[in-house]
């Protein structure tokens, strides 16, 4: 009836256990091997590469001393005696003598190039007191003022300038006007900078003036101090100073003052680095001139003009008003026999030399550039021009062994020439001012400016001459 | 034998240098290498070879006007100096005087 059942035993699985396993199923994928390229670009590394042409490899010469080269004895001895009877012919011949040839066209004449003319200082009468052209020779600045006056005088005048090399030159109308208080009595350009002007006034004053500046050209001024110049300043001069490139002006005055004044741009003024004067007591005396100069009581040397000399640096040539010429050097310590005016510089005496007194005031001395004693042209040494109160320009060429001057430059008008200068950068220019206001610009011919051959031997026996 | 060439060559050479005016002498030879001069190297390195060229222009103009001429001599004068050229087949000589002096 009753029996033993044995069942299996049923398994239910869990459904919640199933639903927590995550099917899992690995997969994997992986990309492609990924190609890789590396370059590396770098902007650093240059090269640098430099030309310059270089004399020619020289050629080792063979000089030898114990061998000789088969026949070369044999060619000199057949060569020797044509050779000797042409340098025998040559040294003797006259066939050269005068013969110059130039590539360049012959200019025979003097023609005037340019007359330039600024118009309201003509309307007023004034007179061109000083010419100078610039160191690069292109631009001729003019300085307008009064030479005939002998008050002290307020009217106002200006320092013009013109550029030669530009084509739209208009004779009438100056490139550049600067106005100035009063009237101008020296100009003079700069050596190396082709802006700056230094002038030196009516009133003393010595300016600078900048002319690349377009506001107030005037870079650095004097001012009416202890220190600056009372009477007119005659003469203005840029002087290399002992560091090489800087320049200082030196102004020279018709009370006997000569004055350095260095630039100091940082504070726009003067600095007054030496001054001297020139006192007649101390001058040197050369041999029979005493006794005349003692006769002459006047109590300064009025200096009217002044040269450096470029030679020696420490000299410098002194004209005056009563026709002396000093040769006078920078560095001469013997303090001025002067009552001191409360100078912030003790005056020095600078004369060294004296030359022979000439009868009239000395205008304008420049020292030439071919010997130490004479003064003369830039390019020929035997050429020097002198203007003439009449109004003509008379240029003398001492190798003609004539008083009479070689070339005579007409004015046109009657009026005197006041100012000359010669172009150095380009020798055959010449600019004359006159009392009419006007500047002409004369080129010279082409005899007065090239030189000949033997002139400079020719300039030693007129120096020679001369001293004796 | 030697000893005695080179002084004859060498009082040539200076009989030629003393006359009046002389600034220099140049011998070159047919490679055109100077061989002796009494200026310094790169002048005379650049006188020997700008004169060969012209002294063979030279010769052969003359020969071409005519050829059974030839050149003997040439002196070129310039403001400052004259150079004289003798040449040869096989040397030439440059004397550079100054006539003035």
């Amino acid at each position: 009836m009753f029996t033993d059942e044995a069942l299996d035993s049923v398994s239910v699985q869990s459904q919640w256990r199933i639903s927590q396993q995550s099917a899992q199923e690995s997969r994997s994928c992986q990309t492609r091997a990924v190609h890789r390229a590396e370059a590396e670009v770098q902007a650093g590394s240059s090269s640098t590469c430099c030309t310059q042409t270089e004399t020619q490899p020289q050629e080792e010469l063979h000089l030898q001393d114990g061998l000789e080269l088969p026949g070369l004895r044999d060619f000199l001895q057949r060569v020797e005696d044509p050779v000797v009877r042409e340098l025998v012919r040559n040294a003797r011949s006259h066939a050269f003598d005068e013969f110059q040839v130039n590539g360049e066209d012959h200019r025979q004449r003097v023609s005037c190039l340019h007359f330039l003319q600024h118009s309201s200082a003509q309307e007023r009468g004034l007179h061109v007191t000083s010419v100078s052209w610039n160191c690069t020779g292109s631009v001729i600045a003019c300085a307008y003022g009064r030479i005939d006056d002998g008050d002290w005088s307020t009217e106002r005048s200006c320092v013009c300038t013109w550029n030669l090399d530009r084509r739209s030159l208009n004779p009438k109308q100056a490139d550049l006007v600067i106005h100035v208080p009063t009237a101008v009595t020296a100009l003079c350009c700069h050596p190396e900078q082709p802006a700056l002007i230094a002038g030196g006034l009516y009133s003393g004053e010595v300016l600078v003036w900048d002319t690349s500046r377009t506001q107030d050209p005037v870079l650095v001024q004097t001012g009416m101090s202890a220190d600056s110049h009372r009477e007119p300043v005659y003469t203005v001069a840029w002087v290399p100073l002992q560091k090489k490139g800087e320049f200082g002006v030196l102004s020279a005055g018709s009370a006997g003052r000569v004055l350095l004044w260095t630039v100091d741009l940082e504070e726009a003024r003067f600095v007054l680095s030496a001054a001297y004067a020139l006192v007649p007591q101390q001058l040197p005396h050369s041999s029979g001139s005493s006794s005349s100069f003692k006769a002459r009581g006047s109590s300064t040397v009025g200096v009217t003009s002044l040269a450096l000399s470029p030679w020696d640096p420490d000299t410098f040539l002194v004209g005056s008003e009563g026709g002396l010429l000093l040769r006078c050097s920078f560095s001469s310590q013997t303090p001025a026999a002067v009552p001191p005016e409360g100078q912030s510089v003790t005056l020095r005496a600078p004369a060294v030399f004296l030359f022979k007194p000439r009868s009239g005031p000395v205008h304008s001395i420049h020292c030439s550039p071919f010997h130490r004693n004479l003064f003369w042209s830039p390019s020929r040494p035997l050429v020097f021009a002198a203007a003439t109160g009449q109004g003509e320009v008379q240029i003398f060429d001492l190798g003609r062994r004539s008083l009479r001057p070689a070339a005579t430059i007409e004015g046109g008008t009657d009026q005197p020439a006041t100012c000359l200068s010669f172009n150095h950068r380009n020798p055959h220019l010449l600019a004359v001012g006159r009392t009419d206001g006007s500047v002409g610009i004369w080129q010279l011919s082409h005899d007065l400016t090239e030189q000949g051959p033997r002139e400079s031997s020719q300039l030693e026996q007129i120096a020679n001459q001369v001293a004796e | 034998m030697a000893g005695t060439e080179h002084t004859n060559v060498e009082d040539t050479l200076k009989r030629i240098e003393a006359h009046k005016g002389v600034i220099g002498t140049i011998v070159v030879n047919t490679e055109g290498i100077p061989i002796r001069t009494t200026l310094d190297n790169s002048t005379t390195v650049q006188y020997a070879g700008l004169l060969r060229h012209l002294a063979m222009m030279a010769r052969s103009t003359v020969r071409d006007i005519d050829p059974q001429n030839d050149l003997t001599f040439l002196r070129i004068r310039s403001k400052k100096h004259e150079i004289l050229v003798a040449p040869e087949n096989d040397f030439l000589l440059i004397v550079i005087q100054n006539p003035s002096e």
